[in-house]
């Protein structure tokens, strides 16, 4: 199987702390993987790895068969990886637009940054992508004055103006209503045709609406890897995850 | 296809700004012919102070990076000037023989430094009083920025250069003439003619105009974006491709280009350098303006360098104690417009938006 990312034996340590101790993931062109786990599972720190935010300790993450550990985090974007942050990472000073243009593909360097122009398709770019997270409105709004919700869907759309081949998203959904959450599976499905995406969630209802593979984390380790079914039937990741989430809705 | 979206600026503002520049630059430009001679030559010293706040805004204002080194690059543009202007009285003199200044002479040297001899040529000077400092400052950003320092402790490494190269070129008698520093120099000269105070004037108001104007259209690109997500967020614009310490670096060496210019301007002027301008006091002067003018603003701190220029004028004549008045208003500012006074400017004339200048295309 040609994947296109692979992540082998991944060990990232804080201070002695093993946060991941030896992850495997591949992940296949236009692919959806779906990772859950309880807090502290190693969930954030699995994207942050291949970001090259936090720093690996040990094995190997090679995208499109070139090994990517460690490259500076603007490299590794350059590849064409994007992530979205837990909290939404956006810029609260910019406008909703601004958040879009800085995100758009393209132009990086800073010579090219002072001459480039807002192209027409820049501008049709940034126009599809306000329809897709219905922020048209919005566009010229400063993103401090927008709610939590929205400011998720703001970084979804730098993601999609960025246009990486993989996707790696931190519970795109937390601080959404249900069906704010809802009409973002739905984006995430469709994502998913054209893009590799990772999705770490914590609703179980958006997982099932959309996940296809799911992995399961615990104490930097894969658990167990499956379809939401056969996750849900799993007796150890019931024990460690699923039970405790039960329990905790019912008490 | 003239699709406007809602989060592009209107186009009114760029016209507005040039209106308001070019009737300020008219203003300026005939100042001379109503005031003496004094005022003349103290407005051009302003306006290169104004500039070098300019410079500085770029990159604390926009960027995020407080310097306090700002007065070290604009010095070093000074004395190269400064070297060139004193060779050219020198050359004229014959009481010490060989070109070399009497400081020089003085201390011990018999020969001109391999270091400072090419600043005889008018070419070299003026290219050294952009490339010097401007080199410098690619040199400390490239240990800065590439080595992930970063916040306060810039600042602290801008502190300790200041203070460095003013110990350095007071140290330096035999080089620089000390806490002196250069005086007593030529004039600067074009085609051989002397050039008189009002042509420096003009000079300096050319200057500062293009750099008002080339600093407004740098941050209106998408170079301005960039820097000012890097100022709220640089972690976040890492993740979306950009190298930051390359932007960081190339704002930080243009920022000590302008100022070296400015320096250069300065010696034609005043006449004179010395270490005082590469000092922290100089250097929190220029912070100062642009505390009170206004971060990000770019005319703010230009107006503040000016008008408390013209404060410090006027107080210096009825106290002695003229900087409690300057340390009162910075007071009041930081306490109570922490914004500077440009926001008290109704909203519309000072917005920064990117996407206003990129709708022309």
């Amino acid at each position: 199987m040609t994947s296109l990312l692979s992540v082998q034996n991944l060990q990232v340590e804080f201070y002695g702390f093993k946060a991941l101790n030896g992850v495997n993931l591949d992940i296949g062109d236009r692919e959806l993987v779906t990772i859950i786990g309880p807090n502290g599972a190693g969930k954030s720190t699995l994207l942050d790895a291949i970001v090259s935010k936090s720093p690996v300790a040990n094995g190997q993450i090679n995208y499109q068969g070139k090994e990517i550990t460690n490259l500076p985090p603007y490299q590794i974007a350059r590849l064409g990886i994007g992530r979205k942050f837990q909290n939404p990472n956006v810029y609260d000073e910019l406008t909703v637009f601004e958040n879009l243009l800085l995100a758009l593909k393209g132009s990086n360097g800073v010579f090219a940054s002072i001459f480039s122009r807002l192209t027409k398709w820049k501008r049709q770019k940034i126009t599809t992508v306000l329809e897709q997270i219905g922020l048209t409105e919005s566009a010229g709004t400063k993103v401090a004055a927008l709610s939590h919700g929205q400011k998720q869907w703001v970084e979804i759309g730098m993601i999609l103006a960025q246009d990486p081949k993989l996707i790696l998203l931190d519970e795109p959904t937390a601080g959404m209503t249900p069906e704010e959450t809802h009409a973002t599976g739905e984006l995430i499905q469709l994502l998913s045709e054209v893009h590799a995406v990772v999705v770490i969630e914590h609703d179980m209802e958006l997982v099932k609406q959309i996940a296809k593979r799911v992995i399961v984390l615990h104490q930097g380790q894969t658990l167990a890897e499956g379809s939401v079914q056969d996750i849900q039937n799993n007796e150890q990741v019931l024990e460690v995850y699923l039970g405790r989430e039960q329990i905790d809705v019912t008490a | 296809m003239t699709q406007v979206l809602p989060g592009q600026q209107k186009r009114t503002f760029p016209s507005k700004f040039a209106l308001m520049v070019g009737i300020g630059f008219v203003i300026f430009a005939i100042f001379p012919l109503f005031f003496g001679e004094f005022q003349t030559s103290l407005m051009a010293k302003l306006f290169l102070f104004g500039t070098l706040a300019i410079a500085l805004d770029l990159v604390w204002g926009f960027t995020g990076i407080l310097s306090f080194a700002q007065g070290v690059f604009f010095s070093l543009g000074g004395y190269a000037m400064a070297y060139y202007l004193k060779f050219n009285l020198a050359a004229g003199a014959s009481d010490y023989g060989g070109g070399l200044p009497e400081f020089m002479v003085s201390n011990g040297l018999e020969q001109l430094p391999w270091f400072i001899a090419p600043l005889q040529s008018f070419p070299i000077a003026m290219v050294a009083m952009v490339l010097v400092p401007a080199g410098f400052a690619y040199l400390i950003g490239w240990f800065i920025f590439t080595s992930r320092v970063s916040g306060v402790y810039i600042t602290i490494i801008s502190l300790a250069i200041a203070s460095a190269l003013n110990t350095l070129f007071v140290s330096q008698q035999a080089y620089t003439n000390g806490t002196n520093g250069l005086s007593d120099i030529a004039p600067l000269t074009l085609f051989g003619a002397k050039i008189p105070l009002i042509g420096l004037y003009w000079m300096c108001l050319i200057f500062t105009t293009a750099v008002l104007m080339g600093a407004w259209w740098l941050t209106k690109s998408n170079l301005g974006l960039i820097l000012r997500s890097i100022k709220e967020n640089e972690a976040r614009v890492s993740f979306l491709g950009y190298n930051i310490a390359s932007y960081k670096i190339f704002i930080w060496t243009l920022s000590a280009g302008i100022a070296g210019i400015a320096g250069g301007l300065f010696v034609a002027l005043n006449q004179f350098i010395s270490p005082v301008y590469i000092a922290v006091p100089f250097g929190t002067q220029v912070v100062i303006w642009v505390a009170i003018g206004g971060r990000g603003s770019l005319i703010g701190p230009l107006a503040a360098a000016i008008i408390l220029g013209q404060i410090q004028n006027y107080a210096e004549q009825i106290t002695q104690d003229w900087q409690l008045i300057i340390g009162v208003l910075l007071l009041i500012v930081v306490l109570f417009i922490p914004n500077g006074l440009i926001s008290l400017i109704p909203k519309q004339s000072n917005q920064v938006t990117s996407a206003s200048k990129s709708a022309s295309s």
